[in-house]
């Protein structure tokens, strides 16, 4: 079992430690009279590492709450985003829109092929009406 | 009674057919943008600005003030429906969309709306009796002082906000991290960009908002896998009698918090609604409901912030400094039409300063009409069954997303805080903070780079100014008081937990 009060101190630390490290390694620190771009980072990630060791610290004197991931939904909900993107910039729009409608719908709790086209559509009148009235700079052919 | 007399010569600016017609497009088309996730007040009126070049000065003025209401009340919709906020609506997310997932969604859009309404009639009275006092009160506050009421604001925030101190103050940080991505100001160096020139400028406030909440906020209907349907039986909009008069003290509370915030350079309104919806948690009558979709989560936090959003107009008519984005925006048009905000501008253009004064309270009053009516409307979106509102939703994420740079890379980094946002989630993290950092973030280091060097380095400024160690003697109160509480409880429960075993025996 996962403890998530546990795994939620573990991920701040790290949080931390990611960005200070970083910060301390690339970035000039400076002095307090005249600080470099490192020096606030840097200060702020000793803060966020402090409290996430005293999350770490009371989640010893705390009950346990188990963790559940659920991967798939998430995954497929970015993947029909970066595909988006990614049709959206080498092909056009609209393609993109399409993909974006069948992809997503597998993450829904049933599959239905005219459904996905219908929303695909109405989808597609939108973004034209997004680019006609509203003057939005969308590629979408 | 110069000040009355001044008002009256202001209505009769607003109250032109004119004028007034353009008072209400605006207030429309602001609510119609700002309703789409991602278009928040900034983006509105960057969109709109454009319509208004072949009008004259005053209408224009009125009808850009008219957008910018509109939209953060678009703003505050799409946060309590759909639980996607922009800058100004993050509170609106915690009660608001509770009452949306209780079936209370019209009750909460229309608390939002009249609160609004309120909390704006008191910013005007404010605006009218003390704009040039007001002024000043910025130039007392030094950059130590500053950091201090951020810091404050972080404390206050991450306390009531998720009740457990630790768990917010991570996410404020985790929220200033996040905002020292991109250039550093001073030095022109690129942090934390990884040689990617769309970081260059840092992660867009937009992508956050709309990977921590919305994205975030899909995966969750999706895994709990139970069809959201709270909107299939009537709406109900107008609130009883007993439910108003909970709304008031709440709104009239925020407004006042509003104003005085609002003045303040920086993340003025920002800042402001978490100030309230603090100051609700702890002396509302119903402060133990708060949180869990009540009334007064909704009421304060949405007349402080439409309160700051007037007030925020004082540093930029009275010393023409703007003193947020949107501000500076809104100076960009003043100067287009050939008016320098300043000093000058009241005695310059009265018919302009006051016509923009009274015509904000007619833009309020045209929120709440259209409000009514639009409402019903907009929630009938809702009873599409979820499966096809997502990729709707979706759709909306990656059009708000890409039109703030026109830029599809900036999609990936939505998808990169889609991810966070579902960890932060799944770990009872609230982004809520998160928010609040960011927006603070960049300021708050410019602030204490500032302070520092002015200091020469020493700590000490912190004390010796009054403002700022007064602020940080509430922070230390506050801390102490946590530190005190913690020991208590653990002890109580321990106790607790040792008694039982005795007790139920006998």
């Amino acid at each position: 079992m996962i403890d998530q009060n546990l795994t939620r101190g573990i991920f701040l630390v790290l949080f931390a430690l990611i960005f200070g490290v970083t910060a301390a390694l690339n970035y000039p620190i400076g002095a307090f009279a005249h600080g470099g771009p490192g020096l606030f980072p840097v200060l702020i990630s000793i803060l966020l590492g402090l409290v996430g060791l005293a999350l770490v610290i009371r989640s010893r004197f705390e009950q346990k709450v188990p963790m559940n991931f659920k991967l798939k939904n998430i995954g497929v909900i970015i993947g029909s985003l970066c595909c988006f993107a990614f049709v959206s910039e080498h092909v056009n729009m609209i393609v993109g829109i399409v993909l974006m409608v069948f992809i997503a719908a597998i993450a829904g709790t049933n599959y239905s092929w005219m459904r996905n086209v219908k929303v695909s559509i109405a989808l597609v009148l939108i973004a034209f009406a997004f680019q006609r009235l509203l003057g939005l700079n969308l590629p979408l052919y | 009674m110069d000040a009355l007399h001044n008002l009256a010569f202001g209505f009769e600016h607003a109250l032109t057919l004119h004028n007034l017609m353009y008072c209400a497009i605006g207030c429309v088309v602001g609510t119609l943008v700002g309703l789409l996730p991602g278009l928040g007040p900034l983006a509105t009126i960057s969109v709109l600005l454009p319509l208004t070049y072949s009008i004259d000065t005053t209408s224009s003025l009125i009808m850009l003030a008219g957008i910018y209401y509109g939209a953060q009340y678009g703003d505050s919709v799409s946060a309590i429906t759909m639980k996607m906020p922009h800058a100004s609506s993050i509170v609106a997310c915690i009660d608001g969309y509770a009452m949306t997932l209780k079936g209370k969604a019209g009750l909460a859009l229309f608390t939002a709306g009249i609160s609004s309404f309120i909390g704006g009639t008191i910013a005007i009275v404010v605006l009218v009796f003390m704009a040039p006092k007001l002024g000043e009160v910025a130039f007392l506050f030094g950059p130590a002082d500053y950091c201090a009421l951020m810091m404050v604001g972080f404390f206050c925030v991450s306390f009531v906000t998720t009740g457990s101190l630790l768990n917010g103050l991570a996410m404020c940080l985790v929220g200033v991290l996040l905002g020292q991505i991109g250039t550093d100001v001073n030095s022109g160096m690129q942090r934390y960009t990884m040689d990617l020139p769309f970081l260059a400028d840092g992660v867009s406030l937009v992508s956050i908002a709309l990977g921590c909440f919305g994205i975030a906020e899909i995966t969750k209907n999706l895994d709990s896998k139970q069809e959201r349907s709270p909107f299939n039986g009537e709406i109900k909009l107008l609130p009883t009698w007993p439910e108003f008069k909970r709304i008031l003290p709440s709104a009239v509370r925020g407004s006042l918090i509003g104003s005085l915030i609002g003045v303040l350079p920086g993340g003025g309104a920002a800042i402001a609604q978490f100030a309230a919806y603090a100051l609700d948690k702890k002396v509302s009558k119903y402060k133990h409901e708060i949180g869990t979709g009540c009334i007064e989560g909704v009421a304060g936090q949405a007349a402080a912030d439409e309160a700051a959003a007037r007030t925020s107009f004082i540093p930029l008519m009275s010393i023409g400094i703007p003193e947020n984005p949107v501000m500076a925006l809104m100076m960009a048009a003043f100067i287009i039409k050939g008016i320098q905000p300043g000093p000058n501008m009241i005695a310059g253009h009265p018919e302009l300063f006051w016509g923009l004064v009274a015509s904000m309270w007619v833009g309020g009053c045209f929120l709440v009409i259209l409000n009514v009516p639009m409402v019903r409307y907009l929630l009938s979106v809702f009873k599409i069954p979820y499966n096809v509102l997502f990729p709707g939703i979706l759709f909306f994420c990656c059009i708000g997303t890409y039109s703030v740079n026109n830029n599809l890379d900036d999609l990936y980094i939505t998808a990169v805080f889609g991810i966070l946002g579902f960890v932060f989630m799944r770990l009872k993290l609230d982004s809520a903070p998160l928010m609040l950092g960011f927006i603070l973030g960049p300021m708050l280091e410019e602030n204490f780079r500032r302070a520092m060097l002015i200091s020469r380095g020493s700590f000490g400024v912190f004390v010796q100014r009054p403002i700022s160690a007064t602020l940080l003697g509430m922070i230390a109160l506050l801390v102490g008081w946590q530190l005190v509480a913690f020991v208590i409880d653990t002890k109580k429960k321990r106790a607790g937990l040792a008694a039982q075993p005795q007790v139920t025996p006998t």
